[in-house]
């Protein structure tokens, strides 16, 4: 278990600059994630953070050591890759014992440790197959079981569900969670699934090119998106965005939509023009006539919730959440009231400001 | 498909089969030849006619072979520079194209282009180079002025460059977390993954060398120091032109590669798609 924090550190490859003075903290036996779209730079941070990027600029510190100018295998830190990258002619055990072996340790420190972790994963049975004889799950427990033995002070994670199917990265999501729970070790996980991000983090650390949007627990950073990027990127379905007009002041404070109708809240911003956010479970069917009227474009049913895409008079869309019973089918006028207490401005340079 | 054209297709596969046939038996035949001519009396093989089967099957040129000549130091001559041209030729390439591959240093770029440009050069241009340089290190008429000519194949370490540059740079950056030295990565990870493609070179490798006239022949002029190749040359000298005799040592000099090739036949025919791949 250790503190990592990053101050100022940056990263180009050739000219273009990858990362541009990120500053962490991360705290011994937290659960950050990196969440971003491609290219947001969340894998080279990690990779800066393991050894296998060199940092240009800037200073890392792990356990309060400066760890920017060590090689990977002495800042204390493991990682689990990706495609897994298990060293197809070993057995599962080489797989595990390689690291330790490097470091010369003892043969029965390494077989304690190996089959301590073997334990832990439920893998005893694999530890003499290789890796071409395991399923894509197994091969992910082996990839963290090489991680668990070296007992490291941080365990990184560079999007280590996208190979596996989608039952079985829930299972594993789980069974990630359980880990963490168990070790209470640092964990840096690299994803763009923002499912994997809300579940799995203490913290979430939004970026998007090569900067950091927001820093958060899952709730705040789904709740109070920082920018406009935010509250785009996280949430399935996305957050609606409207043109809107702010006008009036203090109490008398009303947006008004592109169809003309205005909806009453408090925020702490000038009039003026806007984008007003709202995700969908904010926006209700009612059977009265309220806020304003869509027209149902297509019903998503998924069981549990409807998901209505609408379109107001003046053409904009917005996605409104029913419940799974909800009786609206396409074409059908519907009445949409908004919960004003989830309505999010966001300004010209794309910062949130959040109703009251 | 409709039966016309299925039988069409069988007729073209037969009269393609029969076609191959004929060309294999075409190729086989001077082999075939060969073996039966030194299995004939030599009265026999200066027949002006062709005879399939001898009349009267004789070992006697095999045994003048083995007891008459210094065949037994020319094995011994064969082994010992093939194998030392072998483990010197794959491990020197190896490390080159490990090296040209996975590490970056200055002149890497100048080097891989050396390794290339030299492709353009025919060992026979150098033959008189190496002649001299063995002689003034007074190398020849030795296993070492046989060996150290023999090392130079580009072809080898650009084979290996190109099997290293295909292996996922995962597996280097977690040897890297996994604290493993440049030497361990290369010998316990890269190697033991590439190990396909190393046997198959080193058996290429070694036929080659078995099969190497030119410079041996130039290298050596002892009888003694011959290796198997320059040796037949002897029996021819010795004893005038006895056909069935020499036939005889050419099968001799023949059969440890002939044995190596059916052993390991999958993995020369790799290596020989390799290298002929490379040399386009």
């Amino acid at each position: 278990m250790a503190d990592i924090s990053l101050d100022t550190v940056s990263k180009s490859f050739g000219g273009i600059k990858v990362i541009d003075g990120i500053s962490l903290e991360m705290k011994s036996g937290e659960f950050v994630v990196f969440l971003g779209p491609s290219g947001s730079g969340k894998s080279t941070l990690l990779r800066m953070i393991a050894g296998l990027e060199t940092i240009d600029g800037g200073a890392l510190t792990i356990d309060g050591k400066r760890s920017e100018h060590l090689a990977p295998g002495q800042r204390e830190v493991a990682m689990v890759f990706q495609n897994y990258a298990l060293y197809p002619h070993m057995t599962v055990r080489g797989n595990m014992a390689f690291g330790l072996k490097n470091i010369g340790m003892d043969k029965s420190e390494i077989d304690k440790r190996v089959e301590d972790a073997a334990r832990i994963l439920e893998m005893d049975a694999l530890l003499d197959r290789r890796p071409a004889q395991l399923s894509g799950g197994q091969r992910q427990r082996v990839a963290i079981g090489r991680a668990i033995v070296k007992e490291p002070a941080a365990f990184l994670f560079d999007e280590p569900l996208s190979n596996l199917d989608a039952a079985l990265r829930v299972r594993t999501r789980v069974e990630l969670a359980e880990l963490h729970q168990r070790m209470q070790s640092t964990m840096i996980y690299v994803t763009h699934d923002q499912t994997e991000a809300m579940t799995l983090a203490d913290r979430i650390v939004v970026l998007n090119n090569c900067r950091i949007e927001q820093v958060g627990t899952p709730m705040d950073v789904y709740l109070y998106p920082a920018t406009r990027f935010v509250a785009g990127f996280v949430g399935s379905p996305g957050m609606n965005f409207l043109n809107a007009e702010l006008k009036g002041s203090g109490t008398d404070q009303c947006v008004t939509l592109g169809d003309g109708s205005r909806i009453a809240l408090e925020i702490d911003v000038p009039a003026g023009p806007y984008d007003l956010g709202i995700r969908p479970e904010a926006v209700r069917v009612s059977a009265a006539p309220a806020a304003t009227t869509g027209k149902a474009a297509v019903v998503e049913r998924l069981g549990d919730r409807t998901l209505i895409h609408l379109h107001l008079e003046d053409g904009t869309e917005l996605t409104a959440l029913d419940s799974g019973r909800s009786n609206v089918v396409s074409g059908d006028a519907v009445h949409l009231e908004f919960d004003t207490s989830q309505l999010h401005l966001f300004d010209a340079e794309g910062i949130a400001h959040h109703a009251k | 498909m409709t039966p016309t054209t299925i039988r069409r297709i069988n007729w073209m596969g037969g009269a393609f089969t029969i076609l191959t046939v004929l060309i294999a038996v075409l190729w086989a035949f001077p082999i075939y030849w060969g073996i039966i001519s030194s299995l004939k009396p030599e009265n026999e093989v200066v027949r002006p006619y062709i005879e399939l089967w001898p009349d009267t099957l004789t070992f006697e040129h095999y045994w003048f072979a083995l007891t008459q000549t210094q065949i037994g130091k020319w094995y011994i001559n064969s082994i010992a520079t093939s194998v030392g041209v072998t483990v010197l030729t794959v491990s020197t390439s190896l490390f080159a194209g490990y090296a040209i591959s996975q590490l970056r240093f200055p002149g890497r770029r100048v080097l891989w282009w050396l390794i290339l440009a030299s492709f353009m050069v025919p060992t026979q241009v150098l033959i008189i180079n190496h002649f001299v340089l063995m002689a003034n290190m007074s190398l020849l008429n030795s296993w070492a002025g046989i060996i150290l000519p023999q090392l130079i194949h580009p072809v080898i370490v650009i084979v290996f460059k190109q099997f290293f540059d295909q292996v996922p740079k995962d597996f280097r950056e977690a040897a890297a977390m996994d604290n493993a030295s440049e030497w361990a990565v290369l010998f316990k990870i890269y190697i033991p993954m590439n190990w396909g493609v190393i046997t198959a070179l080193s058996i290429v490798t070694f036929i080659w060398a078995w099969n190497a006239f030119l410079w041996p022949f130039l290298a050596v002029t002892k009888t003694e120091m011959m290796t198997i190749t320059v040796g037949i040359t002897q029996v021819f000298d010795a004893f005038g032109v006895y056909y069935a005799r020499q036939l005889s040592a050419a099968v001799l000099a023949g059969f440890p590669v002939a044995l190596v090739y059916l052993v390991f036949q999958r993995r020369v025919t790799q290596a020989i798609t390799l290298s002929a791949g490379i040399k386009g």
